[in-house]
């Protein structure tokens, strides 16, 4: 079973979630985000290669053009390898743990896992993201020494930052797997 | 009409709240208000104004209303945290400049402070403190978004140095678009009157108020074979620890079993430890250095009279605790102190050695005599005078005041300055107040206010609080209870 909705993130763009129930125990929810649009890279090469112009006209410098295509070159692969992601998946198997994976436009993939044993619960909380005050999800460690108390907390969908409603129904279908085990 | 006021709103509490009808019938406006307390003091930082804030913010969300504080950050102490009944509190990362206060430039802080007012849905904003430049921003800030404003002065202030000139015009620029204005006590409202140029229609005056349950009376600590004096303040200048220097070698001379208790930090340490040197006085005056507030029970029951030396004060929130523990109260007749207390519970005399001596005098012979009132039947008396629940009530009568009157829209504003404030002030600050709305304009095009989730209510009437164990409400806000719980803010 699966199902798509479109949400929007914290600045007002919009992504998408859909949420994949495997079994009764075991669901996965990818939250999307729009590929790289062709316009933003255009204006942000022609800011590049102006700025170059400019300076190009008062110097009569031709390494500064040059220079220019190189940093916009290389500034766009870290973009897509560092920066910007495409997919983030959250793999909820109870009993076994929680996968975590980020996939980048340029196909890089990063994974983490949380076994069961290290998680203590999975909240919504608040709070001050640069100029805002936000809701976010995270999950909650247990700390090996003091069974009650918190050791760290892992932020969830950290680079779509997805908005409360979207948040909510991923939070309360990992509830209940949550209370399952 | 109080009494008829305070039976509907027990009535209300008890029925918890579920339906507003026994107050509704009685014919009592019972509109809820969004509050949002702004001040730069706040606990952890301990003192008269947070405990203020704090005890009115829970009496008010007792009475229905939703209550937010914001404060700036205290060391690894900022985010969002919640305190007992879901009292919700944004430690902003804003600079500390000086005394913990912030510093300001009209502007920084609007992009959070709005995103607060905007996502709490905010109705009125109440500043605490003239000290508070957080408090003064938030004012100018909400002016600009067209909330209502009220404003709680703490201070009295003088007229006639460099730095209270600064300060007053400051104010005045601050207060003469705000909706309400609070005082402590009539001789702050005069003060705040004048130093502000205010109307004095607009400017209320609710005192603070102690809890009776922490200050009761305990004889049993008392040593019954000395008459014990006690003293708690800061030792500084403004409290008359000069004074008490004075006092101290004369009393003890006079009265052989006679001993002081001093309970206090500050640089005026020093005078009273020179006065001890002098005269010998090692078993007879002990100085205790800082008390928690926990602690200061502990110490006030221990005398037998407690003596307050201070030289200005709006509200003496000391004198008040010191009867409420059922001591004979001796104090300076100053500011708003007299106000405070009934003739026959406080001993007042003239700010000077002499005068404070032969007050005490009258007061020791009194004790000696054995003619002095118990100190359960002072603490009978006083438990009643001042609690915060009357507080919230007087307060919340100012909101809804507040709330019925017109936010001043930009034009208004800038012709108020002008007019009010003075042609070079006025025009400066009316130039400020234009920027900080073309401000408000791009943030809210760069981050418009349908994009802000609003915050789940932890009070007011959709709060959904509940003790631990409790049931939850509403199963499709159970998501955001776990939210509301104390967990650490990070990021």
């Amino acid at each position: 079973m699966m199902e798509d909705e479109t949400f929007t993130d914290i600045s007002g763009k919009a992504i998408s979630l859909s949420c994949q129930d495997h079994s009764s125990l075991c669901k996965e929810f990818v939250v999307s985000v729009p590929k790289v649009s062709i316009g933003k890279v255009m204006v942000y090469t022609c800011c590049v290669w102006l700025l170059a112009y400019v300076v190009f006209f008062f110097t009569e410098n031709t390494a500064v053009l040059s220079s220019a295509i190189f940093i916009t070159l290389v500034g766009m692969m870290l973009h897509i390898h560092f920066v910007k992601v495409d997919h983030e998946t959250l793999l909820f198997i109870g009993s076994l743990g929680i996968q975590l994976s980020s996939s980048y436009a340029s196909g890089r993939e990063t994974t983490t896992f949380i076994e069961m044993g290290k998680i203590k619960d999975i909240v919504i909380n608040e709070a001050i993201y640069m100029h805002q005050i936000i809701y976010y999800l995270c999950v909650l460690l247990k700390d090996p020494s003091e069974p009650n108390a918190v050791a760290r907390v892992v932020p969830l969908f950290q680079s779509s930052k997805p908005r409360l409603n979207c948040l909510v129904k991923v939070y309360k279908s990992c509830q209940e797997i949550l209370s399952k085990c | 009409m109080g009494q008829r006021r305070r039976a509907a709103a027990v009535n209300n509490s008890s029925s918890q709240g579920t339906s507003a009808a026994p107050a509704e019938a009685a014919g009592i406006p019972n509109r809820k208000h969004n509050i949002c307390m702004v001040s730069d003091f706040f606990y952890p930082n301990m003192g008269g104004v947070e405990s203020h804030i704090y005890q009115l913010s829970q009496c008010l969300i007792e009475k229905g209303h939703k209550v937010v504080i914001v404060t700036h950050a205290y060391g690894r102490r900022k985010g969002v945290r919640h305190l007992t009944n879901g009292l919700k509190v944004y430690y902003l990362p804003l600079q500390v400049m000086y005394n913990q206060s912030t510093a300001t430039t009209c502007f920084h802080s609007l992009p959070l402070m709005r995103c607060v007012f905007v996502r709490e849905r905010i109705t009125v904003v109440h500043a605490h403190s003239s000290f508070s430049a957080m408090g003064h921003d938030a004012l100018f800030h909400a002016k600009t978004m067209g909330l209502t404003t009220v404003f709680t002065d703490h201070s009295l202030f003088g007229f006639a140095d460099v730095s209270s000139v600064l300060t007053n015009k400051l104010l005045t620029v601050s207060l003469c678009d705000t909706n309400h204005t609070v005082c402590v006590s009539y001789t702050s409202k005069e003060n705040t009157v004048l130093r502000a140029a205010l109307n004095p229609e607009i400017v209320s005056v609710i005192p603070n108020a102690v809890d009776p349950t922490d200050f009761t009376p305990d004889p049993s600590q008392r040593q019954d074979d000395r008459i014990t004096i006690v003293v708690v303040s800061r030792l500084v200048y403004r409290k008359g620890i000069d004074l008490l220097g004075g006092i101290i070698p004369v009393l003890c001379h006079k009265h052989p079993d006679l001993q002081f208790l001093i309970g206090g930090e500050g640089p005026k340490r020093l005078v009273l430890e020179e006065v001890r040197e002098k005269y010998q006085l090692h078993d007879r005056v002990r100085l205790l250095g800082a008390l928690e507030h926990k602690d200061v029970r502990n110490v006030l029951v221990q005398g037998h009279i407690f003596l307050n030396t201070s030289l200005t004060e709006a509200f003496c929130m000391a004198i008040l605790e010191g009867a409420s523990c059922g001591l004979q109260v001796v104090s300076t007749r100053v500011g708003g102190i007299p106000e405070v207390l009934p003739e026959e519970l406080i001993t007042m005399c003239e700010p000077t050695v002499r005068a404070l001596c032969a007050g005490l005098e009258t007061v020791i012979a009194r004790q000696r005599s054995a003619s002095v009132p118990s100190p359960a039947s002072i603490h009978a008396r006083v438990q009643n005078l001042y609690t915060w629940r009357n507080v919230a009530e007087r307060t919340e009568k100012v909101y809804d005041r507040a709330a019925g009157e017109e936010v001043l829209p930009l034009d208004k504003r800038l012709r108020r300055l002008r007019a009010h404030c003075g042609p070079v002030a006025g025009s400066i600050f009316a130039f400020i107040a234009v920027l900080d709305f073309l401000f408000l304009l791009f943030l809210q095009w760069w981050a418009p206010d349908q994009v802000m989730d609003a915050a789940v209510d932890a009070t007011g009437p959709n709060g959904l609080w509940k003790e631990a164990g409790g049931e939850i409400r509403a199963n499709s806000k159970s998501a955001v209870k776990r939210a509301a719980e104390p967990e650490m803010s990070i990021l």
